[in-house]
């Protein structure tokens, strides 16, 4: 219990004394304006005893610290007397250097604090990235050059392959079906294009998809940073606005809530087992005991032979059916929305159609006597799609993030202007994307730069899970590994820059655009 | 069911009263479909819900398994197999190293709570001095700071642990005399190195979030207060802390569980004083070299996610109070 | 307490704002500390290198200290003889600080210091950290190292030696403890001719467990050569079974199981001379002889049937997971060093005649010789103070071993303790038969070679050794690519 005392006391000094230093600085600049003389002679005091400190502090002369305080703070408090003798200043100035005084108690902390902590440290690696692995020579540009050419960290050669990817024509089909449909109703109504959710949502999946396939095809530890910023920031704050908004309201919101936001409260270290558990493989004669694997091994295994599975295709042929009706459906309404929606939701049906009646679902390979056995996937050895799963578990992690962020300003919409939404007789969905959206775009913005600037600096995920192998490395585990594991604080000091670098202007970019909508 | 759906203003597909028109002419198979279709979104919700809590059941099952059952048989399988253990949490709660886990537990306490609050507090007077007390240069003083947020953490580690360690000194050029920066007070080795590091980290963040909150504050508040003779600190303290109070939570919700979480900051500023070490470090290291008791973990974890969770459930009402505070506004 | 003067960390701003954050904080720190003891005050390192380096120390005081603490019948000599010298240590403090992190390990290393610190009053802290590795740099390179640090790496040793951050070990205790270790233990630590460091622990790497009843249904023999040894998987192939489990993936030190491999077989199929020339950068990797053993050992991994992979691939499957499998008989053998009975299931019986057990990994027949690829650990001190130096030899005494491995057995209850000890005064009777005979291999190897990639610079053998090496392993680059980039990667 002494631990727990001690500890708590700091705690409450350390706030205490925080405090009093705020409101006693407050009732300092209070005193500039009414009550000049004491203002002066407190503040000369107070001057004086810091000077006192510092001779005491360096052994300027001898004699202990609380007397030269003391003496000195008597000396400033007579000098701010004396000044205070000379003339009072007008009440304006006064006025001003009290709001100045306000504006430094109110900053001046978070200042202080970067500075010390950020700043000076920036500084120095700047300092640092210049010089030899030993901080003793000065070598120049020597290490931006060898981080640029060493092919580890920027590999193009591969760039021809871009268009030979499926997924480059995945991706142009999608961006070509949204531009379609947002011109085509966009004729209807009179304009060259509409943006709707069935125009916009195609041509931004089509976008996701063809990054995907120039970061699968130009490889190396920046074009992997790049990955991890575009695919997690993306789907964290849409899957995170999307729970957000689900939750809202509903019967058991805090529960499911809570459940999302659960990974965030799992420790880094936790986090790394748990995903461990998720991607293990076993050897195809023994069961699986990674959950991905099992289930993959599972699908792997059904067969369109037996009764029941045929009852499984049945089962999807109906659905398709169904959407195919659907699709009709909205059609006949002019529904472009809810056709487009029935139609994509058909694709992945039929997709598992073909996927069960010919290859087969999950995982399955020849063995050696020709019979299918169980066939695994390496999550994390697999290039180049192992980044993809590595960037799953800090999705897992970071949409509870995005959530609860954006749940909050989501709740924060004044009631009035929902009110007055529905009054003027706009649906739900016009609600949503009229008024709701728009309020909370700052918000969004907010999370999306900071999960941009997270996602640029992570490295516990690739650290714990691949060490940076198997093609996975990113920019700051490489910086750690430099500058703390080789103790090369030269090259690593420079890859700290080159991802300080990175980042700042998109940063500045959308701060400066938030700032312009403000004013 | 009916006060579910009701207010799920979704964007999936099919969703909205959109069709309402059209709903009425079609026959009750139109209806029923219709039905089914409107609530999608919970239960899109509800999936979302179940994908994400796999992973953290998985490891919360497995907690109560041995090595090697965790190492033969999936954690599903261990329905069937039963032998569930609490070895690995007496093993956790247990430690008798340096303090144990309890001394650990009140290190983790003695670092979060100053590493929250004060960060709290003073990135909400900059973010308030940020968004409504003019000067000149406020924009881009601005902008820098929240910049710094693109700084790793840990090319600033080893900077301040010397400053910790050994205070700043400077010796005067051409001069013999040294002058203290920063005295040394030996901070190196204490929890205090570790919140006052993580306070610095925090602030960016902090006042970017803080910021964006309280300058969509209503202007003519202030105004009118103002005009009424209040200063800033009173309408920093009356008007803008109780209006902030979802922005304030949901900072705090975070920086509470980053620091509670935090393992690099802490064992960089307290080093090998194992006394002044938090839970994390403390769990991690039961694993052992070459993780030979990895599987301890396990356990390890949920003892560790255990405080963010009430943290996050305790604050999770001013979520909804946010609509009170927001509809003061006009 | 002088203070010392720093130069390392540039505080360009007005001076006047960081007293100001100095008195305001100050407050909270001590009373937040009311518990931690804040006596112990690490000197910055820089500082104390140079200044603690000319104090000389009170030698006569020193010897007693050796003497006492060196005196082989502890337990005799504690109780009666305490002299002036050991009594005025008592209310000192010593931290400790290692890799061995587990309750067990940490615990039983707790367990030997507490002796000493009973019988001289030291306050002893073993604090043991999973990433000690790089902590220690940050530690060390920030100015808050521990007193003692425990190396599992001696080119580390090297490192902070050529950065003055330890301290040259006294002649006193290099006298003490240096006629106690095999011939060569201390030269693995010794730069410039100067020591700095003391053997704490060590660890045979040169072993094969194997799967006895796997022996015994097929009919195999122990094999005596590298010779042998390759018939007998040709055997085991042919008979079906799988002779080797292997596994390299180990977190962030994943890939040192096949630099493990690789320093074997050097040893094997070339001889020491090599293998030094090629630890210490004069051979290359590129070297066609490197690149040949490498081959070789890919060319084991990678013929069909030949290992078992528990996690489906070799650079997947964690090489702590092969247990398992060895026991259940996926596999025959599995080649991994002397600590890996802590990784074998719950109930597994080791030693001859059990579930499992292990011979050397053989040598060439036609050369004859009997190397022994070894590991360990080195404690070096950073402050200089007699209570350390007495700390140091006491870890490197006979003493300590015989407690640690009592006290690690006692942990494990029973069983392998996982702890081996060079040392060659020490009783043998404490330990167990399996365990005793890894000792006796590794005090009468010869050649005995350290671990190449922990004597290696770090970028290489704590870096591109282990990731370049599991891009080769897995197939990502070929050999070539892969040891020119370890070969660009070795500091200039």
């Amino acid at each position: 219990m002494g631990a727990l005392g001690g500890a708590l006391i700091g705690v409450v000094i350390a706030i205490g004394a925080s405090t009093a230093l705020f409101f006693g600085a407050n009732w300092l600049f209070d005193l500039a304006v009414d009550r000049w003389r004491t203002f002066l002679a407190t503040s000369g005091a107070l001057v004086g005893a810091l000077i006192g400190a510092v001779i005491a502090g360096n052994d300027v002369a001898g004699g202990p610290l609380w007397l030269w305080a003391a003496v000195c703070a008597v000396v400033g408090a007579a000098a701010g007397i004396a000044a205070s003798l000379l003339g009072t200043p007008s009440k304006s100035s006064r006025t001003r250097l009290s709001e100045r005084g306000r504006l430094v108690t109110f900053l001046g902390p978070s200042l202080l604090f970067a500075a010390l902590g950020l700043v000076i440290p920036l500084i120095r690696s700047i300092y640092l990235s210049l010089l030899d692995s030993r901080a003793a020579e000065w070598v120049g540009l020597a290490n931006y050059g060898e981080i640029l050419t060493n092919p580890n960290s920027l590999d193009l050669s591969g760039w021809t392959e871009i268009f030979t990817s499926r997924l480059f024509y995945a991706a142009l089909v999608l961006i070509a079906v949204g531009l379609g449909i947002g011109m085509a109703v966009g004729r209807r109504r009179g304009r060259t294009m509409e943006a709707l959710p069935g125009s916009i949502g195609p041509i931004a999946i089509g976008l996701f998809v063809l990054s995907f396939a120039v970061f699968t095809t130009l490889r190396g530890t920046v074009i992997n940073n790049l990955w991890w910023v575009v695919v997690v920031t993306g789907l964290s704050t849409a899957l995170g606005l999307a729970a957000a908004v689900l939750a809202d309201g509903v019967r058991g919101e805090s529960v499911a809530k809570s459940l999302i936001f659960l990974p965030m409260a799992i420790s880094f270290v936790g986090a790394g087992i748990i995903w461990r558990f998720m991607y293990i493989a076993r050897p195809p004669q023994k069961p699986q005991t990674g959950f991905l694997n099992a289930i993959w091994v599972w699908l792997g295994s059904l067969r369109p032979r037996t009764g029941g599975a045929w009852v499984a295709v049945l089962i999807l042929a109906l659905a398709t059916v169904l959407l195919a009706g659907l699709c009709a459906f909205g059609v006949r309404r002019r529904q472009t929305a809810f056709a487009i929606g029935a139609a994509v939701t058909a694709i992945p049906v039929l997709w598992l159609i073909y996927r069960f009646l010919g290859p087969g679902l999950g995982g399955s390979v020849p063995g050696p006597t020709g019979e299918p056995i169980a066939g695994t996937i390496l999550f994390l050895q697999e290039a180049p799609f192992n980044n993809v799963w590595l960037m799953v578990v800090l999705i897992w992690i970071q949409t509870g993030f995005a959530m609860v962020i954006l749940s909050a300003a989501i709740k924060a919409v004044p009631s009035e202007l929902i009110e007055a939404a529905r009054v003027d007789g706009a649906t739900e969905r016009q609600t949503f994307w009229n008024v709701i959206i728009p309020t909370i775009i700052p918000t969004i913005t907010v999370v999306a730069t900071t999960l941009i600037v997270l996602v640029m600096k992570v490295y516990d995920i690739v650290k714990v899970m691949t060490a940076g192998n198997f093609g996975t490395q990113v920019i700051a585990n490489e910086m750690w590994q430099k500058a703390f594991t080789e103790l090369n604080f030269g090259l690593g000091s420079a890859l700290a820059v080159v991802l300080f670098l990175a980042v700042v202007p998109a940063m500045a970019f959308n701060i400066r655009r938030t700032q312009r909508a403000d004013a | 069911m009916s006060t579910v759906t009701a207010s799920s203003p979704g964007p999936a597909a099919g969703g909205g009263r959109g069709a309402g028109g059209a709903i009425e002419r079609v026959d009750r198979t139109g209806k029923l479909i219709y039905g089914f279709l409107r609530r999608i979104p919970t239960w899109v919700l509800w999936l979302m819900v179940i994908v994400w809590s796999i992973p953290a059941s998985s490891l919360f099952l497995n907690s109560f398994r041995t090595r090697d059952a965790q190492r033969n048989s999936g954690w599903w399988e261990s329905f069937n197999e039963g032998g569930w253990t609490l070895a690995n949490y007496s093993e956790v709660l247990g430690t008798e190293q340096t303090g144990g886990l309890a001394r650990a537990l009140v290190n983790s306490f003695a670092i979060a709570i100053p590493a929250t609050v004060i960060p709290v507090a003073i990135a909400a007077m900059a973010a308030y001095a940020f968004a409504w007390i003019k000067f000149r240069g406020r924009e881009w003083l601005f902008i820098v700071f929240v910049s710094l947020l693109a700084l790793p953490n840990q090319v600033a580690l080893l900077p301040l642990l010397q400053l910790y360690a050994g205070g700043a000194h400077w010796t005067i050029p051409g001069t013999e005399f040294t002058l203290t920066l920063f005295p040394d007070f030996d901070l190196a080795g204490s929890a205090t190195a570790v919140w006052l590091t993580h306070t610095a980290f925090a602030l960016p963040f902090a006042v970017f979030l803080l910021h964006n909150y309280i300058s969509s504050l209503p202007g003519e508040l202030f105004e009118a207060a103002r005009i009424d003779g209040a200063d800033h600190v009173t309408i920093f303290w009356r008007l803008v802390v109780p209006l902030s109070v979802p922005a304030l939570a949901a900072f705090t919700i975070f920086q509470f569980l980053w620091t509670w979480n935090d393992y690099l900051v802490a064992i960089t500023m307290i080093g090998s004083n194992g006394e002044a070490w938090p839970a994390t470090i403390r769990i991690a290291s039961l694993a052992g070299e070459f993780g030979l008791r990895e599987h301890v973990l396990s356990a390890g974890a949920f003892v560790q996610a255990g405080v963010p969770l009430i943290v996050f459930f305790a604050l999770q009402r001013f979520f909804v109070r946010g609509l009170l505070a927001g509809s003061v506004k006009s | 307490m002088k203070k010392h003067r720093t130069r390392s960390t540039r505080l360009g701003t007005s001076r006047l704002l960081a007293v100001v954050l100095a008195f305001g904080l100050i407050v909270a720190a001590c009373a937040s500390d009311d518990d931690d003891d804040a006596e112990e005050a690490p000197a910055a390192t820089e500082a104390m290198a140079e200044e603690s380096m000319d104090e000389s120390m009170d030698d006569e005081a020193m010897d007693d200290d050796m003497d006492e603490a060196m005196d082989d019948d502890m337990d005799e000599s504690m109780d009666d003889s305490m002299d002036d010298a050991m009594m005025d240590l008592s209310g000192t403090k010593v931290t400790v600080f290692g890799p061995e992190s587990s309750e067990e390990e940490a615990g039983a290393m707790q367990d030997a210091l507490d002796v000493f610190a009973a019988a001289t009053g030291i306050e002893i802290v073993y604090t043991g950290a999973r990433d000690f590795s790089d902590q220690i740099n940050a530690q060390a390179a920030g100015g808050n190292p521990p007193d003692i640090a425990v190396f599992p790496q001696p080119g580390k040793v090297g490192d902070f030696a050529a950065e003055n951050w330890i301290l040259a070990v006294p002649d006193e205790v290099q006298a003490a403890i240096g006629a106690q270790w095999p011939a060569g233990t201390l030269d693995t630590v010794t730069f410039g001719g100067t020591l700095y460091g003391v053997p704490n622990k060590t660890d045979l790497k040169s072993i094969v467990w194997y799967n006895t009843s796997i022996f015994e249904s097929g009919g195999y023999a122990i094999p005596q050569t590298l010779e042998e040894l390759q018939g007998l998987m040709i055997q085991m192939l042919g008979d079906g079974v799988t002779p080797w489990c292997v596994g390299i993936e180990s977190g962030p030190a994943t890939g040192w199981t096949f630099t493990d491999w690789m320093e074997d077989l050097v040893l094997r199929i070339h001889d020491e001379n090599i293998y030094d020339q090629w630890v210490a950068g004069e051979i290359k990797f590129a070297d066609p002889r490197i690149v040949l053993v490498a081959q070789q050992t890919l060319d084991i991994w990678n013929t069909p049937g030949m290992v078992y992979a528990s996690g489906g691939s070799i650079a997947a499957t964690p090489f702590g997971d092969n247990g398992e499998p060895l026991v259940a008989g996926d596999c025959a053998m599995h080649r991994q060093a002397s600590f890996y009975a802590a990784f074998l299931p719950e109930g597994t019986s080791v030693g001859p005649g059990q579930d499992v057990d292990v011979f050397y990994f053989p040598a060439l027949g036609v050369k004859g010789n009997r190397p022994v690829l070894t590991a360990g650990t080195y404690v070096s001190a950073f402050r200089n103070a007699p209570e350390v130096w007495a700390v140091m030899a006491y870890m490197g005494s006979a003493e300590y071993a015989e407690v640690r491995q009592s006290a690690q057995a006692a942990r494990k209850g029973g069983g392998q303790s996982g702890f081996l000890s060079a040392n060659l005064d020490q009783d043998l009777s404490v330990y167990n038969d399996l365990e005793r005979s890894f000792v006796e291999i590794l005090q009468t190897a010869s050649p005995a070679r350290f671990d190449g990639s922990d004597l290696m610079p770090a970028a290489v053998g704590a870096g591109t050794f282990w990731t370049e090496g599991t891009s080769a392993v897995n197939g990502d680059k070929s050999i070539a690519e892969a040891f020119a980039a370890i070969d660009a990667s070795w500091p200039q």
